[in-house]
């Protein structure tokens, strides 16, 4: 019964695919300190901003291991979608739907996402909208239950800066105000480098706020939450 | 597809993506401008970005064995070095955006001797070891630049420097101009009846090496050359009445007055010619010798030397004037040094003022006192530009009170002559009236002497100031031994006197260079006309004047030209070899940048000054002019303890 579930709901499963969907790593619990720990920074670009209809046109991804991000070792691909019209997200991201065309297979793209990912916990400015694509896409695509844990980089800057005096800064806001020198914006890699480079400081700043491990950066982003929800 | 292969593969896209962005920053410093695209490719994904916030150590030498070579993507990095037993941290020096570290001891396979630490929050690209030397094996560009480090960016400014005033030549004296506006005057021409004893002195009268034979149509038929007459006349039986049809060379070769000084100088290597004849429909029009061609790209500081000494009149010298800027040019675009400039003004200026005085002596009369004319200021070290201000005085050689004011009477009048036609020529009337016209700079050595061993003993903040003037003292005209006997006076009363020693070496470190705070890049002016800039005499090269003229008056150094103090001051063993090598470089570096300013001031008619803005130099200047003004402070440091100030 499992089986035909699984069959009705992605028809077109291909054998390959289903092997390279079988090894994928679960979530590895993290246990080094924060400064060792391996994250994977996405930045997803989409057809438009409804987690439950629109789809990923391109997935953007950047390591950083040991506090560092290695230039040779990003993730980036342009997913095939049919019918991809002219939206307003398009001139954003300026993905022209000829290149959304030519793009990888939807499944062979998300399989090579996540094998990239591997265990390692998720990074993304607005992590939740993320989160909620692609575990709908592994959804859609496999049945597969994606729970991988999300960390907010949006979050995380705001609690280790409460300085900031800025209200609902963007990605654009924190560049300017650590003065970051963004080469290129506004597609899936580079904001997902972006993002990776505020985390390199962001790494720095909790190791000196004392803050050791990936579990005390989740508490005290869950005692952050509780403090913004009672100043509201 | 193994897991690694899709990954390179799916991969490859972000990585151009993300990269293209960092190949273009690398693309903008040295080396990685000069670096091919493979090999910055290669860099540039086997690096690692990392970040650092201020106050982080980034490598220190208790790390052992450097394993990366950092390249600072943002942000500013300083050097700190432990001073002996006592722990003293000295600044050593600072890296910033687009710098690389440390090359000297990744190739030494050693730690570094400085801890680099963070001056503020600096991201830097980090390349591992075994990837350090795989691209140190295959870049040429890459080692060259690891394994000369800074002096070979001095090569690369250099070369700038020269293929920018190279460039400013090209509108001016380019090869592609036309030969017809390069023939300027008619060319001389005969009948082929001519006989020869005619046709030379034809070419003695018109002062040409050629002689070109045309019929009635002014076609040409023959040429007939220096070059040809040597052959006639190495001929025993040589006839002077035989006519020249019979000696010419036949049907010269010749070109239209459009081709380019290119065309003809090819032409003349390719076929052993020293002329071409320039023809336009079947009719002689001009005539291109090798010497016009030349004139294009030599310098004829011989010429222009002499043309100086045996000007007419002040007119003339106002002419020559130009083309002393013009030979400046060319210096530069030949490679010439600021050092090497600076001399060759200096000579053309004493040339310039030698005539002057001579000039003005045959119309105002001879006074009837022999004089010497002395220099002061840069002018007096050999170290004017083209825009300077006139410093001088007189000296005469008196007997007793009285007649020195004899004499002086008789000298003034044709000293305020002589500074007025100076300001003539170029050499502007000095604001300060430090000039031989006036009656307290027309002096007898007597006068002199006591006037310097005044501004000795009284070391007052006028008397300092007038020592960096008068101390710097040379003749220029008139018999020397005079001047040279002041010299020596001087120099024993200043090595006598320790209070005036420290009093200049305190003034001397007053005009600090503009090196903001510990971390900043450049102190600018922060206000007025003259915000964002800064002064490259005052505060770039008085530092260097005034410091080693401390030294080199204490010490006995009789030489008034900085440079060669400082290379005097080595060889006694006042400054050590290295620091005085620095220090003259750096000297020099700072002069090279003023005369660059000041003849594009020139160019763009722009009133010239001192002031740079030096957000317009390009990276590589900036850099050698920020490392130029440190040797500065080093200096000037090194008095500080010298003197215990």
């Amino acid at each position: 019964m499992k089986i035909l579930n699984w069959f009705r709901k992605s028809p077109e499963l291909r054998e390959s695919d289903a092997l390279r969907l079988a090894a994928l790593a679960a979530p590895i619990p993290a246990q080094q300190p924060l400064a060792q720990q391996r994250f994977v920074v996405v930045d997803l670009e989409t057809s438009g901003l409804n987690t439950l209809k629109d789809k990923i046109l391109s997935i953007g991804a950047v390591t950083i291991e040991n506090s560092a991000i290695a230039l040779g070792q990003q993730f980036s691909c342009t997913l095939r979608r049919a019918n991809h019209a002219v939206s307003e997200s398009v001139l954003i991201h300026q993905i022209p739907p000829s290149e959304v065309a030519a793009g990888m297979r939807p499944e062979k793209a998300l399989l090579s996402f996540m094998e990239y990912v591997g265990g390692s916990p998720l990074l993304a400015y607005h992590a939740s909208f993320d989160q909620r694509m692609l575990v709908r896409e592994m959804n859609d695509a496999f049945a597969y239950h994606l729970r991988h844990p999300f960390y907010d980089v949006a979050e995380i800057v705001q609690l280790l800066y409460p300085e900031h005096n800025m209200r609902n800064p963007g990605l654009d806001d924190w560049v300017s105000f650590f003065g970051l020198q963004v080469l290129q914006r506004h597609n899936a890699s580079a904001d997902a480098m972006v993002t990776a480079e505020l985390m390199l400081i962001l790494l720095k700043r909790a190791e000196r706020q004392g803050l050791k491990t990936l579990e005390d950066l989740d508490v005290s982003l869950q005692n952050w939450r509780r403090r913004q929800q009672n100043t509201l | 597809m193994s897991r690694s292969e899709a990954f390179a593969k799916t991969g490859r896209t972000a990585v151009q993506q993300n990269i293209q962005g960092t190949l273009e920053f690398l693309q903008k410093y040295p080396p990685f401008n000069q670096m091919d695209l493979t090999h910055l490719g290669f860099l540039v994904e086997n690096c690692q970005l990392r970040f650092y916030p201020e106050g982080e150590n980034i490598i220190i030498p208790e790390d052992g064995p450097v394993e990366f070579f950092y390249i600072v993507k943002q942000g500013r990095i300083y050097g700190e070095r432990r001073q002996g037993q006592d722990s003293n941290q000295e600044t050593t020096f600072e890296i910033t955006t687009g710098e690389c570290f440390p090359i000297a001891a990744l190739l030494g396979e050693r730690a570094t001797r400085t801890s680099h630490i963070a001056a503020e929050d600096t991201f830097c690209l980090l390349l591992d070891k075994a990837s350090f030397i795989k691209l140190f094996s295959q870049c040429n560009a890459f080692r060259d630049f690891s394994v000369r480090g800074i002096s070979s960016l001095l090569d690369q400014s250099n070369q700038q420097i020269q293929t920018r005033a190279a460039e400013t030549l090209g509108s001016q004296y380019s090869m592609e101009t036309s030969l017809s506006v390069l023939s300027m005057r008619q060319p001389i021409t005969c009948e082929g009846h001519f006989p020869l004893h005619k046709a030379v002195q034809l070419m003695h009268e018109q002062q040409v090496g050629s002689l070109v034979i045309t019929d009635e149509m002014q076609r040409p038929q023959g040429i007939f050359t220096l070059r040809d007459l040597r052959r006639v006349i190495a001929d025993a039986n040589a006839d002077l009445r035989q006519p020249i049809s019979e000696l010419m060379t036949l049907n010269p070769f010749h070109l239209p007055p459009h081709a380019s000084a290119f065309d003809a100088a090819l032409a003349m290597t390719e076929r052993h010619i020293a002329h071409v004849c320039l023809v336009q429909d079947g009719r002689l029009v001009g005539v291109i010798s090798e010497r016009d061609l030349f004139s294009l790209q030599r310098v004829d500081l011989v010429h222009l030397a002499r043309a100086v000494r045996h000007a007419g009149s002040v007119e003339k010298l106002v002419q020559l004037r130009e083309e002393i800027r013009s030979l400046v040019d060319r210096m530069i675009a030949h490679g010439a040094s600021s050092e090497q400039v600076t001399r060759l003004i200096t000579l053309l200026n004493d040339h310039t003022v030698s005539r002057v005085i001579e000039l003005c002596i045959e119309e105002h009369g001879d006074p009837g006192v022999p004089f010497t004319w002395l220099v002061f200021g840069s002018e007096g070290r050999k170290e004017q530009t083209l825009y300077t201000d006139q410093d001088n005085g007189i000296l005469f050689e008196a007997s007793s009170q009285e007649e020195a004011n004899a004499m002086r009477q008789k000298l003034l009048p044709l000293a305020r002559e002589i500074n007025l036609a100076l300001d003539d020529c170029g050499f502007m009337l000095c604001k300060g009236n430090i000039m031989a016209g006036n009656a307290e700079l027309c002096l007898s050595r007597q006068e002199w002497s006591r006037r310097f061993s005044k501004i000795v003993r009284e070391a007052s903040p006028e008397n300092l100031l007038y020592s960096t003037i008068f101390f710097d003292l040379r003749a220029i005209w008139g018999p020397v031994d005079g001047c040279q006997a002041l010299r020596r006076e001087l120099l024993s009363m200043i090595r006598g006197n320790d209070m005036f020693q420290r009093m200049m070496a305190q003034s001397a470190i007053q005009n600090r260079p503009p090196l903001g705070g510990l971390f900043r890049n450049f102190s600018l002016d922060k206000k007025g006309v003259e915000k964002d800039t800064l002064d490259l005499k005052i505060k770039g090269l008085a530092p260097f004047v005034d410091g080693v003229r401390v030294l080199a008056l204490s010490h006995g150094v009789e030489s008034s030209n900085t440079s060669e103090r400082i290379r005097q001051l080595v060889s006694k063993g006042v400054i050590e070899r290295l620091d005085g090598d620095a220090y003259v470089e750096a000297y020099h570096f700072i002069q090279q940048i003023r005369m660059q300013q000041h003849q594009q001031q020139a160019r763009n008619e722009l009133a010239y000054s001192n002031r740079m803005y030096p957000d317009e130099l390009n990276h590589l200047d900036r850099r050698i002019l920020r490392e130029s003004f440190r040797q500065a402070q080093r200096l000037q440091t090194s008095l500080t303890f010298r003197y215990q100030l």
